[in-house]
């Protein structure tokens, strides 16, 4: 049994937890797990609060080599706005532990995350990825202004898709919108534009294809890089309670 | 008086899977092609994304996808002496509306027939003795044989990017799949789709009671895919929305991804949404056809002359088409001549509810149509059949189709069918649940038939098309027989509670059009190779009128055990390699009378 297999599927709104489960817990069934990674990826147990702590006390002071995760990502597990540093806070445990074990094997390789993710035990991976998923909503930050017909072309294909380009609707797996489809599938709503452009231009070259099927590589050599950028732009825009709340 | 327009190579009516078939290959042939579909058009992209798609109550229940009982229906009876009645709601059957048809909603099981399929009559008379066939069963060859339809099934199975375990490639057998298929010249285009652990313990129990379980054939990608006319498949996220619904992802195979975006922009294509063929028209001495009448969305009647006239409906309309049409010979039943409407079939459903202990979790929500695992020890004569009191059979699958709130609730045998008992069975048994189907054949007899209704007409004054129909003891006997099958390998899977069997061809039950049971109508407009008894030659051409040609199941001499767009697809590629390499420069009738 895969590590991610006990950690729970977080929905991760703050005030859900600790101690409140959402979603429905379903045991796994150890027999068959490497052959139906698709199925049964949901599990039967909360994460505690020794492993919370654990993921925390990574965070913040790193473990081992391995320097703090808040050096980049911030202390809200927000980043810093550049795009380099992805928004972590509120993604799906699953998701983010995924994402490291394919960083240590190589699966999605990273000048930076690949040597961080390796140097992390198998149950240091894991609760650092409940942790993060596990955060409050940092406050929302005004975004910059573009112009309506660029967020107009990035809101038809993630909405519509392109019959024209053969291209499926992201709200097709990312959720009506946008806020994901836990355990596997992440937010795009509220996640940096830039980050997600490179993303769409390395499952285009191939330098990314750690998810089922290469799915996204099919779909990112159908973008253009406008196409990227302005899905991109939209979704940086679209409102998602997992990443950012209003002042109130 | 209806507007002539001007003449046309081709005018084919329909835009399903073999109407936008033809265009493909008669277009890249130099032919100028007019489709005609009743319909309007939509597209894969921004029609069938989720969320907007995933509408259980629209699409499954309210058969958003499908036609409008209301301009056009039929009428059934369960025998000639009764009076038929409109279908005024769909239920067993579910025929599509709109580009890409029912192509559009299928499940995307996508299956070969067996070698001995084709040549039915032949086959059971020279293994069992020419006295074997009964006289109430109008068991017939196809005319054309497996090693002629090979190179075509394999063609459609790329254009879909099936997924799948080869069971028989030209030098030997192969592991893990259907050893009983007929020789492949290659293997499917993608690997097979991975199994759940309902078909998975399935399968499990059926190898060890001796039989040998393989994955269902899948027209849905499993990885990124390209097929041979260039478009390009994503590969599927098993979300539980195939049957009845479009696909948004790219994943499931239809008409509109994988042939009309490839054939769209074409210089000798064209395509006209919202009309309604109303008639073939003759020429003066009938002996071909002068092109046909429709209908245009401003309610316009207007003439498309034609040199050919490709009749590319579902096998029920192309039926009814032929016969408000006066092309071929009606059948009569008194005196069993004549053969349009002549062998209609149906498929033969039967199936075992497997309910599980907590220790197995289904997850049923996670699935796909053709998402399974099947044995094909009992279709077609994989079996000996000395003893056995009937002819035919089915395979039998365990799929993991959907898991959808309203239409997926499945509880043991004695629940009651309403209030907090049944709420609690539903809870408890949700995610503990599997499903086995017996998927049989259904062979023609001289009773149950097609022609047209004395009484109701449609919404174009046209006479409904009557359908007579009743399951033959032959269908009932073999239902029951395989259903033993698969209730037994139910019994033998592991962590099982409780297991219930039924079959809709249960002795003493009339053939019902009213639940939902399977849209594979076959008949009615049967190939062969004796104008006596088939309506088209083996070319699929009409015997009365050389440039009609047509297409789709009504050409089965009588039902499979299998679901009917691969075959039926393997035959419209057979009909238009002839089309394109001997009728279009000769025009003729293909075969001797």
């Amino acid at each position: 049994m895969n590590t991610r297999h006990r950690l729970l599927i977080c929905f991760a709104l703050a005030a859900f937890l600790p101690g409140h489960v959402t979603g429905q817990a379903i045991p796994v069934d150890q027999s068959y797990d490497t052959a139906r990674d698709l199925f049964n990826m949901t599990v039967d147990t909360p994460p505690d609060p020794a492993m919370l702590a654990r993921g925390q006390a990574i965070a913040t002071h790193g473990a081992g080599d391995v320097q703090s995760c808040i050096t980049c990502h911030s202390v809200g597990g927000q980043g810093d706005g550049s795009g380099s540093f992805p928004r972590l806070t509120g993604q799906p445990a699953w998701y983010l532990d995924k994402q490291l074990d394919d960083y240590t094997s190589g699966a999605r390789p990273d000048d930076l995350m690949t040597t961080v993710a390796q140097s992390l035990s198998e149950d240091d991976r894991a609760a650092v990825s409940a942790y993060y998923a596990s955060l409050a909503a940092p406050l929302r930050v005004a975004r910059g202004q573009l112009p309506v017909n660029e967020i107009q072309k990035g809101a038809a294909i993630a909405r519509a898709g392109s019959p024209e380009k053969g291209l499926p609707a992201c709200t097709n797996c990312h959720g009506p919108d946008g806020t994901g489809n836990p355990p596997s599938v992440p937010y795009l709503a509220g996640q940096y534009a830039n980050y997600m452009v490179l993303q769409l231009d390395r499952w285009r070259r191939g330098k990314r294809g750690n998810d089922f099927g290469g799915m996204m590589s099919a779909i990112a050599r159908k973008m253009t890089p406008e196409d990227m950028r302005a899905i991109s732009e939209y979704y940086e825009r679209v409102a998602n309670p997992l990443t950012t709340k209003d002042p109130e | 008086m209806a507007r002539r327009l001007a003449k046309t190579d081709v005018v084919i009516i329909g835009a399903g899977w073999t109407g936008l078939t033809a265009a493909y290959e008669l277009s890249h042939a130099g032919k100028r092609c007019i489709v005609l579909e009743r319909g309007s058009y939509r597209h894969d992209a921004d029609d069938f994304a989720a969320p907007k798609e995933h509408d259980e109550l629209k699409y499954a229940v309210h058969h958003a996808h499908m036609i409008n009982t209301r301009t056009e229906t039929l009428t059934f009876r369960n025998n000639s002496n009764q009076r038929a009645l409109p279908m005024r709601r769909l239920g067993s059957f579910l025929p599509g509306v709109g580009l890409g048809g029912a192509g559009i909603h299928w499940n995307g099981q996508l299956w070969r027939p067996l070698p001995s399929d084709l040549e039915m009559r032949s086959h059971y008379e020279s293994r069992y003795g020419a006295d074997f066939i009964p006289d109430d069963l109008n068991v017939q060859d196809w005319g054309v044989t497996y090693n002629e339809l090979e190179p075509h099934l394999d063609f459609y199975e790329k254009i879909c990017g099936t997924s799948g375990t080869s069971g028989q490639m030209a030098d030997g057998p192969r592991e893990g799949g259907n050893p009983f298929e007929g020789p492949r010249s290659t293997d499917y285009p993608n690997p097979p789709m991975r199994q759940p652990i309902g078909p998975t313990k399935f399968g499990e129990a059926a190898q060890k009671l001796g039989y040998h379980p393989f994955p269902m054939p899948a027209a849905n990608a499993t990885k990124e895919y390209t097929n041979p006319y260039g478009a390009k498949l994503h590969p599927c996220t098993y979300c539980g929305f195939c049957e009845r619904f479009g696909c948004g992802y790219y994943a499931k195979a239809d008409p509109i991804i994988c042939v009309y975006d490839q054939i769209k922009n074409h210089e000798n294509f064209e395509i006209r949404f919202k009309a309604q063929v109303l008639r073939v028209e003759k020429s003066d001495d009938g002996k071909t056809a002068t092109g046909v009448t429709y209908l245009t969305d401003a309610g316009e009647e207007v003439f498309q002359p034609a040199d050919i006239v490709c009749m590319n409906a579902y096998g029920l309309w192309n039926a009814h088409l032929m016969l408000v049409s006066g092309l071929g010979k009606p059948y009569d039943p008194k005196t069993r001549s004549g053969t349009v409407g002549r062998n209609y079939a149906y498929q033969t459903m039967a199936g075992v509810n497997v309910f599980f202990d907590d220790q197995v979790v289904t997850n049923p929500f996670m699935g796909a149509g053709a998402l399974g695992t099947v044995i094909d020890d009992f279709n077609g004569d994989n079996f000996d059949h000395s003893n056995l009191g009937f002819l035919g059979g089915g395979y039998i699958a365990c799929t993991q189709t959907n898991g959808r709130p309203i239409n997926y609730q499945p509880t043991p045998d004695g629940t009651p069918a309403w209030g907090a008992d049944w709420k609690r069975a539903v809870r408890e048994n949700y995610l503990h649940h599997a499903s086995l189907t017996v998927h049989g054949s259904s062979m023609a007899t001289p009773v149950n038939y097609l022609d047209l209704d004395p009484t109701w007409k449609d919404a174009y004054g046209r006479p409904l098309l009557r359908m007579t129909f009743n399951f033959p003891e032959n269908d009932r006997r073999m239902a029951d027989y395989v259903m033993g099958k698969a209730h037994e390998i139910a019994r033998n899977m592991e962590n099982v509670k409780s297991t219930s069997a039924s079959n809709r061809a249960a002795e003493g039950s009339d053939y019902s059009i009213v639940p939902y049971q399977t849209t594979h109508n076959t008949g009615g407009t049967v190939m062969g190779t004796d104008p006596a008894t088939s309506v088209v030659n083996r070319f699929g051409q009409m015997w009365d009128h050389h440039n009609v040609f047509v297409f789709g199941a009504g050409l089965f001499p009588q039902n499979l055990g299998y679901n009917p767009t691969g075959p039926l697809m393997g035959v419209a590629y057979w009909t238009l390699e002839h089309m394109k390499n001997d009728y279009i420069a000769n025009p003729r009738p293909l075969m001797d009378a």
